[in-house]
């Protein structure tokens, strides 16, 4: 326990701001520690939690993905078109939509392997035209996303199997120690797990830290240095493409807010840091991105429950963010050499 | 035995929380409270009815995008209202929070307010659609959900707004009119829009551009998107400019300032412009108009918000409030504007000059609010 947290400092300490922030909110929420503020705070959290995994793996490889948030909304856009009608039809648009995320993912990291391109200026430029392409889409908002798939998958477990009637209607014995987990919860550490946990444990996920920390030694040692590259802008894609289904099903429509990608991306970047990812590379990962998400999203929920003036508050939360991202990252300034970090 | 009974009871409890009946109002038959203050939309407008709670109540405002003076002065506006003899002793708890322009994060912030067993809750929505979830949420729990000057595309919750069709609407016909005695019957156009993706921005455009479509000169309208901020405006317009050389008339939805700047920088020689209703805007328009600066100033007025806060206590008071609700059209012209009266010349450029609504007892003046000290109104 002592050397996990030795080796996971970073983690370890987003681990501990987050809970003493989450704890305080509900001890000073009057409906704290309930399903009801849970399933809230979760769905608040999916969005930007999947695009901060996405944000992670280019910034693993030392390098800036500026295209997550544009990923996002262009993929929220085309869910809106495609998640209405039969099961099957809804299944098939879900795949669609994380295959246009993917594949987006994948131009980028083409472009940046064989076009040689700074990731920041590729990634600027390609999440100009994803935006672009979800204006073209979705000129303006609107789009019908059914019902039932809105109301299950934003609530707890519980509602999730009485509105599909699954497990008796969400009565079934077995079932009773889950019903109070909120759905997106699920859905959030569910594709962590599955997707990311594997993936770091082969050989091109291991090349994506390898040359984040040293890309020559890398190179010297026979690692896949363009797969991993080409592999990590499509994993990237492919979270940001969830980010925006799961958007376009909590909404219900698509909306394609220049805004609002633009401050998806910084957000993610702000996520990345706070969980403890070394913006130069080598070191961190993805389930910390969506502990610093969770982080950045617990700092907000203060606004609600205690009296702060409203022209104040982006003010003060600049001030908590800065001295979260000191505390999370203390250790990193002060160490000589990079490879001291993984002691 | 124990974790049974446990389960059980979280059952329960989760069955109780989620089985509650379908609340939310009843629609009924007109007339409604005060019709002074709050006019239906049209005579199509339906009807709502909440039932009535015990006051004082707890109102939240939820607020997007902040950042520019518009939504600084509707900030304060709200801050000054709640504090006003006439609702103050009406309300107990009042929170106001910006979110940016984040939809999970506005849908959130409204769903938490819902949870801590707020009665009401005020909103300027980031998307025109999207709410489903926290439109129920409300209904189950009779909160008074009331979106204003950014609206959404529903008829299940009550609503504050300006006609946006109608202020597009005004601007096109004033402008063209003007041309028209001026004796110029076709040429360019410059619109400049707003923030894009927002229910305001569309149906002003929308009533703009149907105005010049319905004229029978022959228009080429150029567009540009100013975002409703004086900075980005004054880029774009400017940038405009230097393309395309002169335009016959400028339409813009706001940041009317910029646009004043940047024909004045470019030496661009005055013509018709339409506008908000910026301090700024309307002192250029009362210099300038004899050199050709026929402008016109319609103002989407910060002091809607308190109109929306009364509107929700007096729902909660069980009164029949109109499904959505008209404020009418604040319109100047360079024939009515006076100084002290509709603008300030002594006063800054950037505050919106129309805030006050008498028929709703909202006195809240623009100058009121935007000249006095941070320390005063906090």
């Amino acid at each position: 326990m002592t050397r996990w947290i030795g080796q996971n400092r970073g983690f370890a300490a987003a681990l501990a701001l987050f809970l003493a922030l989450y704890l305080s909110y509900h001890l000073i929420h009057p409906r704290g520690f309930s399903t009801a503020v849970l399933v809230q705070n979760s769905n608040e959290l999916v969005a930007i939690g999947f695009v901060a995994m996405a944000q992670t793996v280019p910034v693993l490889l030392g390098g800036l993905d500026l295209s997550v948030g544009a990923i996002m909304t262009l993929a929220a856009c085309v869910a809106s078109w495609l998640l209405d009608g039969s099961p099957v039809q809804i299944a098939l648009g879900m795949i669609a939509t994380l295959a246009v995320g993917a594949g987006f993912g994948l131009i980028n990291g083409l472009i940046v392997v064989y076009g040689r391109l700074q990731p920041i200026i590729a990634t600027l430029a390609t999440g100009a035209i994803a935006i672009g392409l979800a204006l073209l889409i979705r000129p303006n908002p609107g789009g019908t996303v059914d019902g039932d798939l809105n109301w299950a998958l934003t609530n707890s477990i519980y509602d999730f199997a009485e509105t599909y009637g699954i497990a008796n209607g969400g009565e079934a014995a077995w079932l009773q120690p889950f019903i109070n987990i909120p759905v997106p919860l699920i859905l959030l550490f569910g594709t962590a797990c599955l997707v990311w946990l594997p993936f770091k444990r082969t050989v091109t996920g291991r090349t994506i830290y390898a040359v984040g920390s040293a890309e020559g030694a890398a190179f010297a040692s026979g690692l896949p240095i363009d797969r991993a590259r080409i592999a990590a802008f499509t994993l990237a894609g492919f979270f940001a493409a969830c980010g925006g289904l799961y958007l376009a099903i909590q909404t219900s429509t698509g909306n394609a807010d220049v805004v609002q990608a633009g401050a998806y991306t910084l957000n993610s970047i702000a996520a990345v840091v706070l969980g403890g990812t070394a913006l130069l590379g080598g070191t961190g990962g993805v389930i910390a991105s969506i502990l610093g998400a969770m982080i950045l999203r617990a700092v907000s929920f203060y606004f609600r429950i205690l009296d702060i003036d409203p022209l104040l508050q982006p003010l003060i939360e600049g001030i908590v963010l800065l001295a979260a991202v000191s505390a999370v990252a203390f250790r990193t300034f002060r160490v000589k050499n990079q490879l001291e970090l993984f002691r | 035995m124990k974790l049974k009974t446990l389960f059980a009871t979280l059952v329960t409890a989760t069955f109780l929380s989620g089985g509650v009946l379908y609340a939310g109002p009843n629609v009924v038959s007109g007339p409604g409270a005060e019709p002074e203050c709050f006019a239906p939309w049209d005579k199509d407008t339906t009807y709502m009815q909440w039932s009535a709670k015990e006051g004082p109540y707890k109102i939240a405002v939820v607020n997007g995008f902040v950042g520019n003076t518009w939504r600084i002065q509707m900030v304060k506006t709200a801050k000054a209202f709640a504090e006003d003899p006439s609702i103050t002793d009406k309300i107990s708890a009042f929170k106001v929070v910006s979110t940016g322009t984040d939809a999970p994060a506005q849908l959130g912030a409204i769903e938490d307010f819902i949870n801590q067993g707020y009665d009401a809750i005020i909103t300027i929505a980031v998307a025109p659609t999207g709410f489903d979830r926290v439109i129920r949420l409300a209904d189950k729990n009779d909160v008074v959900l009331v979106p204003f000057d950014n609206v959404l595309d529903t008829d299940a919750v009550m609503q504050v707004n300006e006609d946006q069709l109608a202020m597009g609407k005004r601007w096109g016909e004033f402008i063209l009119g003007e041309l028209d005695a001026m004796g110029v019957d076709g040429g360019k156009l410059l619109e400049v829009r707003g923030l894009a993706g927002n229910s305001v921005d569309r149906d002003r455009s929308q009533a703009i551009n149907d105005a010049i479509a319905a004229d029978d000169g022959d228009w080429e309208v150029v567009t540009v998107v100013g975002n409703w901020d004086d900075g980005t405006t004054q880029k774009v317009v400017a940038d405009a400019i230097a393309v395309h050389g002169q335009f016959d008339a400028v339409i813009g939805q706001g940041g009317s300032n910029g646009i004043v700047q940047a024909l004045k920088d470019a030496g661009h020689p005055w013509v018709p412009v339409a506008g908000e209703s910026e301090n700024g805007f309307r002192k250029a328009i009362a210099e300038y108009s004899d050199e050709g600066l026929k402008g016109i100033s319609i103002g989407q007025s910060p002091g809607l918000v308190a109109v929306a806060m009364k509107a929700a206590v007096s729902a909660l008071e069980g009164n029949v409030m109109p499904q959505l609700i008209s404020v009418p059209l604040p319109v100047a012209t360079y024939k009515d504007l006076e100084d002290g009266k509709n603008y300030w010349s002594e006063l800054p450029d950037n505050f919106f000059t129309v805030n006050e609504f008498p028929p709703c007892n909202v006195n809240i003046s623009g100058p009121d609010i935007m000249a006095e000290s941070e320390a005063d109104t906090n």
